[in-house]
């Protein structure tokens, strides 16, 4: 039981006054002291053994009268008010006030049902003002997402600047794409392969797709196995970087991913590192003008099997 | 002067109330330097607030434009330089102390009940924060920028069943370009700033609720004899703290602004695309050598960037209702220093190799 505010105060011999106010240790929210009003003066009682709570009404404290001079006299400066300190839980510790302190509800809303009513009547037109934009705001977020398959062809330079065999070029062109509002030209590239026979048989052994397909599946194109010119599309098939022709520690001559060193030979094969497949060849034929055209197309990078998603 | 305007606005709204609340809050053993990384925290992100929106008068986030404009600011707007290098600094510092404040959180117990939810707002703030990272990352729309979006966003793509549909999101699209940008401008600004400031709130009202854990080690008697309350001995400690910070990231930001380098484009180049620092670990991890049995091929990003990520976070947000002993000292709990000596070396390790392996 903790000693209301306002209760009185008897020693051993008779009443001397009542508590005035409580004091609080801020660490373990315990009553630490009593201030007690007696005979014009403040004092701090320590709320220790020799303080006892009869009744909320009563402490008891077991000293004589005379003996209340030792306690040290209140110093109203030395303290702070708990409605200036932030004391978590404070309130569940206390219970020191000289009773609850109410308002009263509206006389309106004593009515159960009625407060139900509006409870469940706001989630529910809540509801009714969300719900509805849920779709429209989903399919304005995707709009973009998912697009038709581009199959035009395109010219990335004549065969005959392919001449070294065996030796990859890399080939820059530029591409014109719609992104939402925006018409926009860039840069891209691709390498250009003129295939020795030999090197011809090792490519065509590798897993590579040479069929390619459009949105709706249906194959669209087939590139000729008897080709020399072989189109690698630019991108690592680990995660999509774009990977160089470069002088490997181990390999010697090879297409080496900067991102994260996957290795691949001129075949297309992964020789080392993440890859999780060749090279992707892209469709690929000459024009009747010795012209190389490609459809530049993309696939998912990451995946064992060839995705188109370009 | 200013005292009768304070005193016209308290009599409205109780203004020394709050103040005295806000100000007033017991520190078991007092305060100290140990203390201050929460409040360092949200001055570096106040500072991230200030320079970000400054940096936005000139930024245009549109792929045509936004690396003309990042170089407009970097070289012709007085100023402009250090803005943007303060920026991207202090987006460093966010990280390294959060990585310190988590750190002592753990080490010091912390999380421990009643804290849990303390610890789980701040484990979604930290998501929050290395979500600013990545996301700012793109906005200079250089080299770095694309390539280090490219790779992240093709890591959110090998979630199995909703991947692809995650990265298209992501992108807006099925391959990075203009309306990435828009996508990630968006994010940066807007969706992250707020979710933080709002999860930031609750992490504070988490706190001050359970109050703060105070020293591991300490007899009740000293913990009350030297309390103190937050203001003014913990504020100025914290405010220090803050100056020091600030000057570091200033002198960084002088000593080594922004290298802005070409405009994004995906043509094979000379550059090594890499991701800021600290995400160089998990970059590491999925093509080290030492580790390619497990991280390459078909599965091997998702193990790597994702289940491994998501099943270390998922054990911190375990950690409190796992670990309930009351023991707060650390060196009485060989395990949690144990593990957390080995997540931080191997995070080194993996940094490290990193930098070591560049093709």
């Amino acid at each position: 039981m903790q000693p209301k505010i306002k209760a009185k105060v008897a020693c051993t011999d008779r009443e001397v006054g009542e508590v005035i106010r409580v004091i609080v240790d801020p660490l373990s929210k315990e009553i630490s002291h009593l201030v007690i009003a007696s005979g014009g003066r403040e004092l701090m009682v320590p709320a220790d053994g020799n303080l006892s709570v009869a009744t909320d009404q009563l402490i008891r404290l077991n000293c004589s009268s005379d003996a209340l001079a030792r306690y040290a006299p209140f110093r109203r400066a030395d303290f702070i008010s708990i409605h200036e300190v932030e004391i978590p839980h404070l309130e569940r510790h206390l219970d020191v006030m000289p009773g609850e302190v109410l308002v009263p509800l509206p006389e309106l809303e004593k009515n159960l049902s009625r407060r139900s009513f509006f409870t469940k009547f706001t989630n529910v037109i809540g509801a009714a003002l969300a719900l509805p934009l849920v779709f429209p705001v989903v399919k304005y977020l995707i709009k973009p997402m998912y697009q038709p398959f581009d199959n035009d062809w395109l010219k990335l330079g004549k065969v005959s600047q392919a001449n070294q065999i065996d030796m990859p070029r890399l080939v820059k062109f530029e591409k014109t794409v719609h992104e939402g509002y925006l018409e926009r030209k860039y840069e891209k590239s691709h390498w250009v392969l003129k295939a020795s026979p030999e090197l011809r048989k090792k490519i065509a052994a590798e897993p590579s797709e040479q069929a390619f397909r459009d949105s709706s599946g249906k194959v669209i194109w087939e590139n000729d196995p008897e080709s020399d010119v072989v189109v690698f599309s630019g991108k690592c098939t680990h995660l999509g970087c774009a990977y160089r022709w470069r002088k490997h520690r181990r390999f010697g001559q090879a297409f080496i991913c900067p991102c994260h060193l996957s290795v691949f030979d001129l075949s297309g094969k992964v020789l080392d590192g993440p890859a999780p497949r060749p090279l992707d060849q892209l469709p690929m034929r000459v024009s009747g003008s010795g012209e190389i055209e490609i459809i530049d197309m993309e696939f998912k990078a990451g995946k064992a099997e060839q995705v188109r998603i370009v | 002067m200013l005292q009768p305007i304070y005193n016209w606005i308290d009599e409205r709204i109780d203004l020394k109330t709050l103040q005295a609340k806000l100000l007033n809050e017991p520190m078991a053993g007092g305060a100290r330097y140990a203390y201050v990384f929460g409040s360092v925290l949200l001055f570096v992100f106040a500072m991230q607030v200030v320079t970000g929106i400054l940096l936005m008068f000139y930024y245009a986030p549109t792929a045509d434009h936004a690396w003309a404009s990042t170089k407009y600011i970097m070289e012709h707007v007085d100023y402009g330089w250090f803005l943007l290098s303060y920026h991207l600094w202090g987006s460093s510092a966010m990280i390294a102390v959060v990585l310190m404040h988590m750190s002592q959180v753990y080490l010091w117990g912390a999380y421990k009940k009643p804290r849990e939810m303390v610890w789980l707002a701040g484990l979604v703030l930290f998501l929050l924060v290395m979500g600013f990272g990545f996301t700012g990352y793109l906005l200079p729309w250089d080299q770095r920028s694309y390539w280090a979006t490219t790779i992240g966003v093709e890591i959110v793509d090998k979630v199995p069943v909703i991947g692809d549909f995650l990265g298209r999101f992501l992108r807006g699209g099925p391959v990075p370009g203009a309306l990435t940008l828009s996508r990630f401008f968006v994010i940066h600004v807007m969706i992250l700033p707020l979710s933080l400031m709002a999860i930031a709130g609750a992490h504070i009202f988490f706190f001050r609720k359970a109050g703060p854990a105070g020293p591991f080690k300490a007899s009740k008697q000293e913990l009350e004899t030297k309390m103190e309350y937050f203001f003014p001995t913990q504020v100025w400690k914290d405010i220090v703290a803050m100056a020091v910070v600030f000057v570091i990231i200033c002198a960084l930001a002088i000593r080594w602004p922004h290298e802005l380098i070409d405009e994004a484009s995906p043509v094979a180049s000379d550059l090594n695309p890499e991701p800021e620092w600290y995400f160089m670990f998990l970059f590491q991890l999925l093509r080290d050598p030492a580790l390619s049995f497990l991280f390459s091929g078909e599965w091997g990003e998702f193990l790597g960037a994702i289940v491994l990520p998501s099943v270390f976070l998922l054990l911190l947000v375990a950690l409190p209702f796992i670990d309930r002993s009351p023991e707060r000292n650390i060196f009485k709990r060989p395990l949690a220093l144990s593990s957390w000596l080995v997540v931080m070396i191997s995070i080194a390790i993996l940094t490290i190799r990193a930098y070591q392996f560049r093709e």
